[in-house]
């Protein structure tokens, strides 16, 4: 299995009262993959998301990632794990605003390191050329529609050739039709053979993914496989 | 990634930031080049009075007198004493190691003629350093010098009154007249000193000063040489090199005079109070500069905080960027370690320059003393680097140690 967790909990405490936002979460993700992530708003799933991506830590549980162990890493090993094994696709695209979308999607290329200049451009305009962005690369990311962000970032996320890509409701801040392009490039790399897991509140767009985990208050309610 | 290239990444990224960073680095010029302003014209004033009350003199200078005893209660020693005499002065201009100048007085009333004109006139044998010499300048030729009294020079500066009994209109510089049938060149005439009081009262028609233009001035060592039956003094008045070095010469004189004339019959009178005085001056000068200088600083330092963390929403955000992508925390804080560096150091040197250009540009069109000092620039440039440093890395030190998710949602 690619992702295996065991009782993950994450409690926020917020002096007075303690937000239990994971409530103890088992479940496993194989390689190749498609799964939807559902839930009502404030039942987990981002936390669940942040920690699949190593972007947070559980408060208690254990989560392995590509055979390894991953709680209880150091900030430093957990920082090199996001570079390479995973890409995260963001809601609001978090690219930088003040450089240009190549050297935007070359940024994980830069943390990588020991790769050359002229090998990151290649790489990220190539990754950019294919999401139909070719003409966009001298472009700041506030001189993009909402979907072209998206799509630059979906290209930092996959820069890397992680293992798996991580999406928290990637079309949450488009049109629906802008949010159909990208399902439909999402729909593709998993038939190219990646891992994907995305959290949506759509059910059209849930029923791209072949299981679907539904998230209540914080554990896992139930599964749906088609 | 390592250090060398993150310092690398942390130089492309500040130039794809130049907003930012030239924001920024304004800010620094600024902060330094005001404080370097600050700072020299308050240095520049500083020096000026100082300056000013060198000037106004007297400071250095201490009056030596005979003390008054009664004939009639006299010891044997105070008897035997010559009390104060021209060779008394020259053993302290010997002797004494803090001594500047002596300044000895000696007044004789002498008949001075010029062609078939004759007159009994003052002469005062003095120096170049004679007092009133500032506050009583020559209108032609020049006062005495010491050149004129090592050599024991001919030379009479003579005053306004007898120059026109004397010449009339006629040119007198260069002329000899004769006191007590020795010929003097005359080599300076004084200028006319007036002041008459006001109202109406008996004598009020009267000049006050007009025993000033009517006095002659030969080279103390000429009136020794020449006229004098002994060479005990009308006054004696010596000066230190320092205002610092008075109490030095105070005791200096005590020692040689008390041996010379076996008996302490002499006052040492500092000024005291005048030096004690300007020292206040200066405590308060010194309590102002550095409270301005302060102020000035911290101004500056205000300025060039609230530009950095004016920016640091912004940079939090783009940490987290950076974090959930792979970048260490490292990585991170090099990055802004590099920008921070280069952009208060780059700015605090324009800034040097600029300051240095500003205080050039009071000098001259608005006629102000200003003084730049090295350690003026030095503590600029280090106050003005330091902040920058501190508010531009020390937020972003904090910044990197937060999970990536904490630094994005940060607002
Ligand atoms: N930093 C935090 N501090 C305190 N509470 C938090 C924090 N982050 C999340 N929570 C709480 O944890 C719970 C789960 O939040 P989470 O963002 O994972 O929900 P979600 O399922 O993604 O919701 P949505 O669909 O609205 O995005 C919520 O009750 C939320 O208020
Ligand atoms: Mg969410």
């Amino acid at each position: 299995m690619l992702i295996e967790t065991r009782d993950l909990t994450k409690s926020y405490d917020l002096g007075a009262v303690q937000v239990d936002a994971l409530r103890g979460v088992t479940f496993g993700i194989d390689e190749g993959e498609y799964v939807a992530i559902m839930g009502p708003s404030g039942s987990g799933k981002s936390t669940l998301m942040h920690i699949l991506g190593c972007l947070d830590t559980p408060t208690s549980g254990r989560y392995s990632l590509d055979g390894s162990e991953v709680s209880g890493l150091k900030p430093r090993e957990l920082a090199r794990i996001r570079n390479k094994k995973i890409g995260f696709v963001f809601q609001n695209f978090n690219l930088l605003p003040r450089i240009d979308l190549v050297s935007n999607v070359a940024l994980p290329l830069v943390y990588h390191g020991s790769i050359s200049r002229s090998e990151r451009f290649d790489r990220s305009k190539k990754l950019l050329d294919s999401l139909g962005l070719g003409h966009r690369l001298g472009h700041r990311p506030n001189e993009l529609s909402g979907g072209e962000r998206q799509r630059a970032a979906i290209a930092r996320a996959l820069v890397n050739e992680p293992a798996i890509l991580l999406a928290d409701e990637p079309t949450g801040n488009l049109d629906q039709r802008t949010g159909r392009e990208i399902m439909t490039i999402l729909g593709d790399l998993h038939s190219g053979g990646r891992t994907i897991v995305i959290v949506t509140h759509d059910a059209g767009i849930a029923e791209q993914a072949r299981r679907t985990v539904h998230i209540e208050d914080g554990r896992v309610a139930r599964e749906t496989v088609v | 990634m390592n250090i060398l290239e993150s310092l690398q990444a942390g130089f492309r990224d500040m130039a794809s930031h130049k907003g930012r960073a030239t924001i920024t680095m304004i800010g620094v010029v600024l902060g330094v080049a005001s404080v370097v302003a600050v700072l020299a014209l308050m240095r520049g004033g500083e020096e000026q009075s100082l300056a000013f009350w060198e000037e106004l003199g007297g400071l250095r200078e201490l009056r030596i007198t005979n003390t008054r005893i009664d004939r009639l209660m006299m010891s044997a020693a105070e008897k035997a004493s010559e009390r104060l005499t021209y060779r008394d002065a020259i053993a302290i201009r010997e002797e004494c190691p803090s001594v500047s100048y002596v300044d000895p007085e000696i007044t004789r009333w002498l008949n001075v003629s010029y062609g078939d004109l004759t007159y009994r006139m003052k002469v005062l044998g003095t120096t170049g350093h004679y007092p009133y010499a500032d506050d009583m300048p020559v209108e032609e030729g020049r006062f005495l010098c010491d050149k004129d009294v090592e050599t024991h020079a001919n030379v009479v500066a003579m005053g306004p009154t007898f120059k026109e009994d004397l010449f009339g209109e006629e040119e007198a510089i260069g002329k000899t007249i004769l006191i007590e049938g020795v010929p003097f060149r005359v080599i300076g005439v004084m200028e006319r000193k007036e002041f008459y009081f006001e109202g109406d009262g008996p004598g009020n028609d009267r000049n006050v000063l007009e025993w000033f233009n009517r006095s002659h001035y030969i080279p103390i060592s000429t009136m020794v040489k020449r006229f004098s039956i002994t060479d005990r003094l009308d006054g004696l008045e010596v000066a230190a090199r320092t205002v610092e070095d008075v109490p030095a010469l105070t005791e200096q004189v005590r020692t040689v005079l008390t041996r010379r004339h076996g008996v302490e019959d002499f006052n040492i009178d500092a000024k005291t109070d005048r030096i004690e005085q300007q020292a206040e001056q200066m405590v308060f000068f010194n309590i102002v500069f550095w409270a301005i200088a302060f102020v000035s600083l911290f101004v500056g330092g205000v300025v060039i905080a609230n530009i950095m963390l004016a920016s640091i929403t912004e940079r939090v955000r783009e940490i987290g960027v950076r974090k959930a992508i792979g970048g260490s925390d490292r990585d991170v804080f090099l990055q802004f370690l590099v920008e921070a560096i280069v952009v208060t150091v780059l700015g605090g040197a324009v800034g040097l320059l600029l300051g240095i250009g500003m205080v050039g540009a009071i000098d001259r069109f608005l006629d102000m003393p200003t003084a730049v000092a090295p350690s003026i620039l030095l503590v600029a440039f280090l106050c003005a680097v330091g902040v920058g440093l501190v508010f531009g890395i020390f937020p972003a030190i904090r910044a990197a140690r937060l999970s990536p998710v904490e630094a994005l949602r940060y607002e």
